[in-house]
């Protein structure tokens, strides 16, 4: 059986979990299986260079645009399933595999599971662990072959990095199906971090919806201040312009790994996990007791917010003397 | 410019989710439904680009709360409002009802539809990416900006790290909505009174034409806790330790 991990990259840059759908498919493969490596972008020489643990690579190759639409990458990659005919597709769940897993289920007719974190493979079957409700719920299924999986980053260990040899390597022209495209990328905006770099903090408050409004916003940022901390927030408190997009934590925002990472009224989906769950000392306030940030929580504590942000800040006002 | 909006009502993840006793689902009896965080998006978008450029705008919702949610949008600007009938006490799959949304995208001479980038029953694959592959149109997911000139879409889509992406799209075309330009408006209780007078339609469901992507064998809780510690509930008591816990490990400030 084949098996095709959808690997990206946008610019020059290829994506981390890249490697990590190579090692999901690697970790299910059996003997005389293989592990097929699909890009689409303009890095084929980085994918060359990255995508060693898998049997094969199958490059298409971009000059014209530095992200490949959604529409053009499931494109190319149905023309690499029929040509190929494998028992299974891992799509990351990205912004581009947001578009690509439904696409190729619905025009294939094969099942579809999305944010996959664990595999099993039975023969013809798989038992598939997925979260539904925000990460609060998990699923165990059972699916046929062929099939499709759109599988959660960070669930994966990475496979190792390394060369894969030119003979593996089957290059086709991605240039045509661009220009033909319904969607065309017309611009990339890549943020200015001189004013804010998450990724560098050694110290974060994030505050979530709990948070409740814009003027409370303020208590925490005050509480950040006596930490030495930088303010963050999660999607919905940056959605409401209650912080800016540079203080994003998570999926479509900045992945930190601080030292300290209080976490005030988020629930902790699993899109918010991506970004944080590295951090060396996470401590977590949340009313409900089920929130999924306590998984991942090194103290967690159910109090209302705002005692504890009242509190801390008396005691470490009292503390330092002001 | 017609545009269909698809609404669906979820359980409020928010609150505490109990598994049924078949230990294949979640125990809907005593659950708050809510809409769809990111179809509430959705609608927003719909209604800003009928602001900015003039549209119909349609809305369809499914799910338990359906008619007070299509009043809401009403109240905010929907022109027409329809709910889609689902079976009772099961979660909506967004495999199974986009069929239903390409059928009634055609029958409504949409030119666009737009619906939540993800719902969080969604495990068998996300509404945009279906509705698209089913009537052949594009799709772009993750939206956090829609401009319209005429037939012509500026979609601006989020990526990793705060990466923005955007693309040009012509119309017919399925827009998978991360982020209103806007944050969703609110409406006053006399708006909504006034809308509640608004016809609600009905839509029968079409047959979903896919396999069954999986079958669901057991739900569970995740493991709680790992190796984390519970400080409790008291305010105070958190807060002391959490000074102790900082200064320990060289975090509190100097
Ligand atoms: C493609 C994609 C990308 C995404 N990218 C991101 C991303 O980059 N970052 C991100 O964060 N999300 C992202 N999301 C959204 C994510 O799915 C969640 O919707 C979001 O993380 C929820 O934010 P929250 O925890 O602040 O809000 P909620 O889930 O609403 O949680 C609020 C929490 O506050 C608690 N609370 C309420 N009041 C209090 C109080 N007084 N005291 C203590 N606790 C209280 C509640 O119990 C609840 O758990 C993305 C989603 C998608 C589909």
């Amino acid at each position: 059986m084949k098996l095709i991990a959808c690997t990206e990259g946008h610019s020059s840059k290829i994506e981390a979990f890249s490697l990590e759908m190579i090692a999901a498919a690697r970790s299910i493969a059996q003997a005389g299986d293989e592990v097929v490596a699909f890009f689409a972008g303009r890095d084929a020489e980085g994918a060359s260079a990255s995508f060693g643990a898998a049997d094969r690579l199958i490059v298409a190759r971009a000059t014209k645009s530095d992200v490949i639409p959604a529409e053009t990458y499931a494109l190319l990659l149905r023309d690499v399933i029929t040509a190929e005919s494998p028992g299974l597709v891992l799509v990351p769940y990205s912004a581009n595999g947001l578009d690509v897993a439904a696409d190729i289920a619905a025009r294939t007719g094969w099942p579809l599971v999305s944010y996959v974190n664990e595999i099993k493979r039975h023969g013809e079957s798989l038992t598939i662990v997925a979260q539904m409700y925000g990460g609060k719920i998990l699923a165990e299924c059972e699916m046929q072959l062929p099939a499709i999986l759109m599988i959660n980053p960070g669930a994966f260990a990475e496979a190792a990095p390394g060369a894969i040899t030119a003979v593996s390597v089957q290059t086709i022209d991605a240039d045509p199906a661009l220009t033909s495209g319904k969607v065309k990328m017309v611009a990339i905006d890549v943020p200015d971090y001189a004013d804010v770099d998450l990724t560098t903090a050694e110290r974060i408050v994030c505050v979530g919806r709990g948070i409740g409004d814009e003027a409370s916003i303020d208590l925490a940022r005050n509480l950040a201040t006596m930490l030495g901390a930088e303010i963050a927030g999660s999607r919905p408190v940056v959605d409401n312009g209650w912080l800016p997009k540079l203080r994003q934590v998570g999926k479509s925002g900045q992945k930190v790994k601080p030292k300290l990472y209080l976490a005030l009224g988020v629930s902790g989906a699993p899109e918010h996990l991506e970004g944080m769950s590295q951090a060396d000392l996470i401590i977590a306030v949340n009313t409900d007791p089920k929130a999924p940030i306590f998984n991942v929580a090194h103290y967690g504590a159910t109090c209302d917010l705002f005692d504890l942000v009242a509190n801390l800040s008396d005691r470490l006002r009292a503390g330092s003397g002001r | 410019m017609n545009i269909l909006v698809v609404l669906r009502m979820i359980p409020d993840s928010a609150g505490e989710l109990q598994l049924a006793e078949d230990g294949r689902s979640i125990d809907r009896e005593w659950l708050d439904f809510q809409l769809n965080d990111f179809d509430d998006h959705a609608l927003e978008e719909a209604i800003l680009l009928k602001e900015a450029g003039g549209a119909k705008v349609t809305a369809v919702a499914v799910g338990e709360g359906a008619n007070r949610v299509l009043q809401m949008a009403a109240a905010r600007g929907a022109d027409e409002v329809v709910a889609l009938q689902s079976e009772e006490d099961a979660m909506i799959s967004s495999r199974e009802i986009a069929a239903s949304i390409a059928a009634m995208a055609r029958a409504k001479s949409a030119d666009l539809v737009l619906c939540g980038v993800q719902s969080s029953e969604d495990v068998f694959g996300q509404l945009a990416p279906y509705v698209g592959a089913l009537l052949d149109w594009p799709h772009v997911s993750g939206t956090n900006r829609i401009v319209a000139n005429g037939a012509v879409l500026r979609v601006t889509q989020e990526r990793g790290a705060g990466v923005a992406v955007t693309y040009e799209l012509a119309t017919p075309a399925v827009l998978g909505v991360q982020t209103a330009s806007k944050a969703p408006r609110y409406v006053s209780g006399s708006k909504l009174r006034e809308a509640s007078k608004t016809p609600i339609g009905r839509a029968t469901p079409e047959s979903s034409g896919f396999e069954r992507s999986a079958e669901i064998i057991t739900l569970r809780l995740p493991v709680q806790g790992g190796s984390g510690e519970n400080l409790g509930g008291n305010a105070e008591t958190v807060a002391d330790r959490l000074v102790s816990i900082l200064a320990a490990k060289g975090l509190a400030r100097n």
